[in-house]
């Protein structure tokens, strides 16, 4: 089960573990959506992010200092994983963190269209992927998009970006070159699997399974959103393959009929995790309900294949997940709670397993 | 050349086995220990892992990573019973 002879995924499965476990829970959420800004950075600085609590506390405040300790410690985290693994599990790993390469680009895209200054753009970077600071810093100190585009040639995110930026150059719209890098991120997320593969009972499977299911995830969310505001944009321009719930083409129809729509996933493999979602999703009004019931069926579904296959990469990919899940549910909480909203709104917000 | 047949296989059949009783405990025990660190090694870095995490794993760490220990004593008996 370990690659190139070491123990490797030994020490990272229960390194990785040990962090899992260590996660706030749902007691600690329901402590924390009570607090108020500042109760919540104070409790905080108790637990898991007390260094960047105190490392940035004299720079930022409220909940700014809460967003951006919570940032720095996922990178620390996730660039420790990296730092552990060794040989296909950190291939794999890597390959699902460029996720942060994709955040990144974007916050250097808008933040030199916006005007921001360098040191504004870099505050905002979750280092956490595969650029190096170099490349980030570069790009935060790009005087125009075109030049975040060029320097972004040199990475993976290079195809699709060029038409995108002629897009860009023509109507003054960030969205295509936006698109760009985030169909580029899920497009290479399978890259190096084979995806042909029968035998799903194997840890390689199954990584693929939750890959793929991401992907769907994410087609259908886009899909459903699309046909909830009854735009007339082109469903396949936001269209992502390597999923197993859509063929390319087939998204078109299912946008414009809702409830065809919504029949369609319900007789899916996925009918029975979001069964409960669907029936809640014929009653309300708002997508939000139903975009949590996808995040927590992909979070347990990860859960579940690192008890299948405690020791493979499936352990490691339930923790980022996880671990992304917290830093958004204690951004929600501190967002919310700084507007003003009850602690019935913001725990609606949430997504806990 | 035929004259020195009889004394031929009379040596090749009066020859002692390739190995010897002792020899095949010592090989018994051997291949035991190699199986024991084969185990030791996956649990040795997931405990390694767990202490780096928690210091208080250590403990249960160390129990863990000597379980597998029970293979080459047992393999030990070998020894007496030839």
């Amino acid at each position: 089960m370990s690659q190139a002879g070491t123990s490797n995924p030994e020490y990272v499965n229960s390194r990785v573990r040990a962090r899992r476990a260590a996660l706030f829970g749902e007691e600690d959420y329901r402590k924390l959506v009570r607090m108020g800004t500042g109760e919540i950075a104070r409790y905080m600085e108790e637990t898991e992010y007390e260094a960047e609590m105190n490392a940035l506390g004299a720079r930022h405040r409220g909940v700014d200092l809460i967003e951006y300790a919570l940032n720095e410690n996922l990178a620390k985290h996730f660039e420790q994983l990296l730092d552990w693994a060794e040989g296909t599990l950190y291939t794999r790993i890597a390959n699902y963190l460029r996720k942060f390469d994709a955040w990144n680009a974007k916050t250097a895209i808008r933040g030199v269209y916006s005007g921001s200054d360098a040191e504004e753009i870099s505050t905002d970077y979750i280092r956490a992927g595969e650029f190096d600071d170099g490349l980030l810093d570069q790009m935060a100190a790009a005087g125009t998009v075109e030049e975040v585009v060029e320097l972004l040639s040199e990475t993976i995110f290079a195809e699709g970006l060029d038409a995108a930026y002629e897009e860009f150059d023509e109507r003054d719209v960030l969205v295509p070159l936006e698109n760009a890098i985030d169909k580029t991120f899920y497009e290479h997320l399978l890259d190096g699997i084979d995806t042909t593969m029968v035998d799903r009972n194997t840890p390689a499977g199954l990584y693929l399974d939750v890959l793929q299911a991401e992907i769907d995830f994410r087609n259908i969310r886009n899909a459903l959103r699309l046909s909830r505001t009854g735009t007339d944009l082109d469903p396949e321009e936001y269209y992502i393959e390597g999923g197993k719930l859509f063929e390319s083409g087939e998204l078109r129809q299912l946008v414009g009929n809702f409830d065809e729509f919504v029949d369609y996933i319900r007789e899916s493999t996925y009918g029975d995790e979001l069964s409960g979602a669907l029936a809640d999703l014929d009653a309300a009004e708002s997508l939000i309900q139903f975009e949590h019931a996808l995040d927590s069926a992909l979070l347990e579904y990860s859960d579940t294949l690192s008890y299948t296959y405690p020791v493979s990469i499936c352990s490691a990919l339930s923790y980022v997940l996880a671990k992304e899940r917290e830093i958004e549910n204690i951004r929600a909480i501190a967002r919310g709670r700084e507007v003003g909203l009850s602690p019935d709104e913001i725990e609606d917000e949430l997504v806990v397993t | 050349m035929f004259e020195t047949l009889p004394d031929l296989s009379n040596a090749v059949l009066s020859s002692s086995p390739a190995l010897t009783k002792e020899a095949a405990a010592a090989f018994s025990i051997g291949l035991a220990a190699l199986a024991t660190g084969y185990a030791q090694r996956g649990i040795g870095s997931a405990a390694v892992g767990a202490v780096a995490e928690d210091g208080d794993n250590l403990v249960p760490g160390l129990i863990l990573t000597a379980l597998p220990e029970t293979l080459i004593i047992i393999a030990f008996v070998a020894t007496f019973v030839v």
